[in-house]
């Protein structure tokens, strides 16, 4: 992997070069929420921030799009124009989360729209300080070796610019003499400074997060999954601001003129209540308990039996959104608490 | 493939107890509503046309609330000859905004306090029967489709109704205006102490009001995944008190929200 660094005054033309490319998106700061939109200047841009409201899926896996057309004569598949994206400012935790969706999308079986979606995203990723909610580091995710095109770390006067493909490649050497490879002992010393100085400002730090999976299997019939589904709204946010949940649904809807029409994909949510509905109205999770243990043992346990690593990135999106305070921590935590507490495990 | 039926279904478009939005709503989808008046037959649409005999329809589209009488005995009798039933707006659903669940006594005594004396409207206004106190549809007969809004949105109405004018079944799939909300990318109200019912209420509007900074009052009806008892406390929580909290939960929540809190 190369690494260039790249003086803050020119970080304007680098960004015009990039333009050039595709269509730009970039965290921004709209009232009280940050948001990917497109820039259309660079005053727009803010990397200050912690997250987004929705991570790179929203690129992905759209809330609502349309995958084919349908009349009389047959049908048409809607697969994207290659038109390029490229979303810059990306935090290690959406990068991750992107790697995940990767896997689920492009595994064995290949999602075309997914694909067509993802060949023509660039990730730009650029580095962050964590607040409270952010619980990366328990992850595992603080850091990433790839899953970008370019990264940048920014430092006081400078940006290290990691490469991490063929297209971020590409980019640099597009960018010229705004790179350079001559990197000084200075600028390492600075990088390693500021790593330890992100390292140590994580406040949410969980060490039972590496064997929840264990807990959970444990403790599979916690008192404290009623509890939490005493509270849920069913509402759903958790999940479609979860940057790793991917569940759809499918519709086909028929227009007006009942000749013809379209399928739509949809974001789902396993907090809904038909979410496990079958053929013949069979429901297994009629209610909010079973459903809420489903998404937490699906996230934190099931994927670490499939892949070695839980479904959580730790960006702390349901910790900021759900309104009863239902998240990866609190439930985390109440699972763990009871077992200490039963089990007189823990100091 | 896909290829409905070479004959047109008929359709009838009845009013009740309502304020006619919804029927306004279809009539104003403008670029669709040629296409409303051609795919299907037609063969009664209260706003639309001048009143028309029809012995029977595939789909019967109702709009409104009931109550009185007379609009007991004509629903009852489209019923009979139609379908499918389908309740369209929050008031053919919930009951609407003048669903107030008030049993025979409270009601006697709000017409006394708005008809004076006796309790009954003046005769010239006795068309349609003396009113009872309003109830949704379902109350009274099998609604086999619910389309809530106040008004019906285009987004949500057309998919269902062309679904049923094809001989297909829509999809069942309730969802809470919070899920549209999110789809737009908002942040929540609840958050920052402000009010908003949308985990309550059933979604089809596309989050129109939080979109635009407004919290959403529950125009829509009930969520079919409600808990009524958790968005209480939230309500409490950001300053209400439970009684208000109930009330507009009650606003155009109607008689779900009256079983919900009753423990039904
Ligand atoms: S579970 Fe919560 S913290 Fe983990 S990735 Fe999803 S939204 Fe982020
Ligand atoms: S955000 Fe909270 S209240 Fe809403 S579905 Fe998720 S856990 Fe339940
Ligand atoms: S603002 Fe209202 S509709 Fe939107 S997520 Fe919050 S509670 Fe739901
Ligand atoms: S946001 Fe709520 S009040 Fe506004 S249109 Fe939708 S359901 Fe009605």
């Amino acid at each position: 992997m190369k690494t260039y660094k790249m003086p803050k005054n020119v970080f304007p033309d680098f960004i015009e070069l990039i333009k050039t490319k595709g269509k730009l998106f970039g965290p921004v700061k709209q009232k009280s929420k940050y948001s990917f939109e497109e820039i259309k200047n660079l005053q727009e841009l803010d990397f200050d921030y912690q997250r987004t409201i929705m991570g790179v899926k929203k690129f992905l896996t759209p809330p609502k799009y349309k995958t084919l057309t349908f009349d009389k004569e047959g049908t048409k598949d809607i697969i994207d124009e290659p038109e390029t994206n490229i979303v810059i400012g990306v935090h290690p935790c959406d990068i991750h989360a992107v790697k995940i969706l990767d896997r689920l999308f492009l595994g064995n079986i290949k999602d075309p729209y997914y694909a067509s979606k993802r060949e023509n995203l660039i990730i730009i990723g650029h580095s962050c300080l964590p607040d409270d909610k952010c619980l990366c580091q328990s992850t595992g995710t603080d850091m990433v070796e790839d899953g970008f095109d370019l990264f940048l770390t920014e430092l006081a006067d400078n940006y290290l610019v990691w490469v991490g493909s063929d297209k971020g490649l590409s980019l640099t050497i597009a960018a010229g003499e705004l790179l350079t490879e001559e990197i000084s002992d200075e600028d390492i010393q600075e990088y390693v400074r500021w790593q330890q100085k992100r390292s140590s400002m994580f406040k949410t730090v969980m060490p039972s997060f590496k064997y929840m999976a264990d807990i959970i299997t444990l403790n599979y019939d916690s008192e404290a999954w009623e509890q939490f589904g005493e509270k849920c709204l069913s509402c759903g946010t958790c999940s479609l601001v979860c940057p790793t949940c991917n569940c759809f649904n499918v519709d086909d809807k028929i227009l007006m003129n009942a000749e013809g029409g379209f399928r739509e994909r949809m974001l789902d949510s396993c907090t809904l209540p038909y979410y496990s509905m079958v053929a013949g109205d069979h429901d297994f999770r009629p209610d909010r308990t079973t459903r809420l243990k489903l998404y937490y043992t699906h996230k934190l346990k099931e994927y670490i039996g499939r892949w070695g690593q839980p479904g959580c990135v730790g960006c702390g999106r349901c910790v900021t959104y759900c309104p009863v305070d239902i998240n990866v921590i609190t439930v985390s935590e109440a699972l763990f608490g009871e077992v200490c507490e039963t089990k007189e495990v823990c100091e | 493939m896909w290829k409905r039926d070479e004959k047109k279904p008929v359709v009838g478009i009845f009013g009740f107890s309502g304020c006619a939005g919804d029927q306004l709503a279809i009539l104003h989808m403008e670029d669709s509503t040629v296409d409303f008046f051609t795919s299907a037959d037609i063969k009664f649409f209260h706003m639309a046309q001048s009143h028309q005999e029809v012995p029977e329809v595939d789909v019967a589209v109702i709009e409104g609330s009931i109550n009185t009488e007379r609009q007991l005995k004509e629903l009852k009798e489209i019923r009979e000859m139609a379908g499918v039933v389908v309740a369209l707006g929050t008031c053919a659903c919930y009951g609407g905004i003048q669903y107030l669940g008030d049993d025979e006594e409270t009601f006697k005594e709000r017409m006394k306090y708005v008809y004076g004396k006796s309790g009954e409207t003046p005769e010239f206004l006795d068309l349609v029967g003396q009113p009872k106190p309003a109830q949704p549809i379902s109350d009274f007969i099998d609604v086999d489709i619910m389309i809530p809004g106040c008004p019906v949105s285009e987004e949500n109405f057309v998919p269902i109704y062309t679904k049923l004018i094809s001989g297909l079944l829509p999809q069942k799939y309730p969802m809470p205006v919070c899920v549209e909300c999110k789809y737009e990318g908002n942040d929540c109200f609840l958050l920052h102490g402000k009010f908003c019912l949308g985990p309550v209420t059933a979604a089809g509007c596309n989050a129109t009001c939080p979109s635009l900074d407004i919290s959403c009052v529950g125009c829509f009806g009930t969520y079919e995944g409600a808990n009524y008892p958790s968005m209480i406390d939230k309500l409490k929580e950001i300053g209400l008190s439970e009684e208000d909290a109930i009330r507009k939960l009650k606003m155009f929540g109607g008689n779900k929200v009256e079983q919900a809190l009753k423990g039904d």
